[in-house]
């Protein structure tokens, strides 16, 4: 049986459980078995702390047995993004500059997970500071694509995709500034979901830019990232941004087969590999067979999406990052001399290069003289792209679009330029400038290559996209697939 | 857009030394990606609206004090510290 639980969603698997048929320690230790023949090929961890997964394991199974279950997630393992916090575990956002920090408190995430009775198992790699699309960001390691370990998984949670679809654990958390779970949910071949912005606290996770960042569900079926969701989604007074209770994303959405879809006019053109257009033009023709009203719809200003993103995203870096001085936690420099020299002796050898642009090229745009010219005009830009999906999104019920325009590059292929690495995210960029939650479903291969459509909507329409992304997998095979390692 | 884009100058305001081979690259990289963004500068865009938030619900809660780590926990997460104090460089003089 321990050969086989790694295939098994954790809808089953919580249904097992439930029925005394499996517990969370033989569960446990089968993934464990399977981490340590395969971890070291895929690289999705950084950090696996054993024994305290098989003592959560144990006490999961003593609840069950005293009939204290929490849940549908009681005894299943969740890996986590290693930007948010899980009380005694590291917390180095794969950076050299939190590389000695163990988290002294949980995220409300954590909380959350341990009220629902889930294993919190393992820290998944990421691009540093969840700052890139490859995952190749990383100062800890690499991370590879379990469909192919010469292409990179995607990113920024590449771990968090990797680690699902080479089977090491069922349910995974990532965080989307501008993609980052989407993007390389499509490559890997998973869903993900980015929520609507609010839905999910982010106490407890490392800001990037705090005007974007979202945490959320990564699975290998709607089903399992729909109950990860569930138990993420509540309120939270010590985010502010956080709004909850989520009934309304959350409610029973009615009949998916009246759904109104629309379709970016131009989205299908240039940029996207014909295989990617192939797969998602099937998919549209899917929703349509269906009886889905598909419609065309215009969205003009999506040109913009990449630019105001980028400066955005980097004005809020360069001042959520300004608190790494090596003075209260983190990488101090060991050469000594003012207080000014330590700290940006401190910075200086604990960001890596990715960071560094991006503090450069936030701290440009919110300079005196350009500040203006840059940060403002991203602000109106994002208020302009942010009315025009919502015009868009009162006509139908959600946008389709690839996930990413072509499947995932190999290694070190873009790794020299970093303009062609931001274009990978010309997709997902406008849900986080919008705030509107949205869903990254398997929809086929390009050779080997997993291929994903992305379905954008209104603010709190979570339960929409998921019946949508449902009616999609009943249909077709993606659902639970993974890369044969 | 980019005139007068001065790397020394971004460095030190973002408190980062930089390597002539970095800033030769970084000075590059930028003014590509700053090309890009010239795409901003052309658009007609609205007026800057105070509501800038993405919804329209935010919590606000009490302020009132809440659960503390305690100085043990953070003086353990600091690179330096004694006596139950975080340490740094000096920053003062002994005299004036």
């Amino acid at each position: 049986m321990g050969e086989v639980l790694h295939t098994l969603s954790a809808g089953e698997l919580g249904r097992r459980l439930a029925a005394g048929t499996l517990t969370s320690r033989a569960l446990c230790e089968a993934l464990i078995t399977r981490f340590k023949a395969l971890n070291e090929t895929v690289g999705a961890f950084t950090h696996l702390d054993q024994a305290d997964v098989l003592a959560q394991a144990d006490a999961s199974d003593a609840r069950r047995k005293a009939g204290q279950g929490r849940g549908p997630l009681e005894g299943i393992p969740v890996a986590i993004k290693d930007n948010i916090a899980v009380k005694g575990q590291p917390l180095t956002c794969s950076s050299k500059m939190l590389a000695p920090l163990v988290s002294p408190y949980d995220s409300h995430v954590a909380e959350r997970l341990r009220a629902a009775g889930a294993i919190l198992y393992g820290r998944l790699n990421m691009d540093e500071f969840a700052m890139g699309s490859s995952t190749e960001n990383s100062a800890i390691r690499k991370t590879f694509n379990p469909w192919d370990l010469a292409r990179i998984p995607g990113g920024s949670s590449g771990g968090s995709a990797a680690a699902l679809a080479a089977g090491l654990v069922p349910l995974s958390l990532g965080s989307d500034t501008g993609g980052s779970i989407r993007q390389p949910a499509s490559h890997c071949g998973v869903v993900g979901l980015k929520p609507t912005y609010g839905l999910i606290s982010r106490f407890g996770l490392v800001a990037f830019a705090s005007s974007l960042d979202q945490i959320g569900p990564m699975a290998r079926s709607i089903e399992d990232c729909e109950l990860l969701l569930n138990a993420l989604a509540s309120a939270d007074a010590r985010d502010m941004t956080c709004f909850g209770p989520a009934d309304r994303a959350l409610a029973p959405s009615g009949d998916a087969k009246k759904l109104r879809i629309g379709i970016p006019k131009g989205f299908l053109g240039k940029g996207v590999a014909p295989e990617v257009a192939a797969a998602v033009n099937a998919a549209v023709a899917f929703y349509r067979a269906q009886g889905c009203a598909i419609s065309e719809v215009e969205l003009p200003s999506s040109d913009l999406a990449v630019p105001t993103y980028y400066v955005v995203a980097t004005a809020e870096a360069s001042s959520n990052l300004g608190r790494y001085d090596g003075v209260r936690y983190g990488h101090r420099s060991a050469s000594a001399g003012t207080p000014v020299e330590m700290m940006t002796a401190s910075r200086s050898e604990g960001f890596g290069p990715e960071v560094k642009r991006r503090i450069l090229l936030g701290t440009f745009v919110l300079s005196a003289g350009y500040a203006d010219a840059y940060y403002v005009r991203a602000l109106r830009a994002r208020a302009k792209i942010r009315g025009e999906y919502l015009a868009a999104l009162a006509g139908v019920d959600m946008l389709l679009t690839p996930t990413v325009p072509t499947p995932a590059f190999k290694v070190g292929e873009k790794a020299s330029d970093p303009l062609q690495l931001y274009l990978e995210d010309i997709f997902t960029i406008p849900a986080n400038l919008a705030g509107l939650p949205a869903l990254s479903v398997p929809c086929g291969k390009s050779g080997h290559l997993p291929v994903g459509f992305h379905l954008v909507g209104a603010p709190l329409s979570e339960a929409k996209l998921l019946a949508a992304g449902r009616l999609f997998e009943a249909a077709h095979g993606f659902a639970h697939q993974q890369a044969a390692l | 857009m980019a005139e007068g884009f001065d790397i020394d100058h971004l460095a030190k305001l973002a408190r980062l030394s930089l390597t002539a081979e970095e800033k030769a690259l970084y000075s590059s990289q930028l003014n590509q990606i700053l090309g890009h963004f010239e795409a901003l500068a052309q658009a007609d865009l609205p007026a800057l609206s105070d509501d800038a938030r993405v919804v329209d619900e935010a919590a606000l809660r009490s302020d009132e004090p809440g659960p503390v780590l305690g100085s043990a926990a953070v003086t353990r997460l600091a690179p330096a510290s004694r006596d139950g104090q975080i340490s740094v460089p000096r920053v003062v003089d002994d005299e004036s």
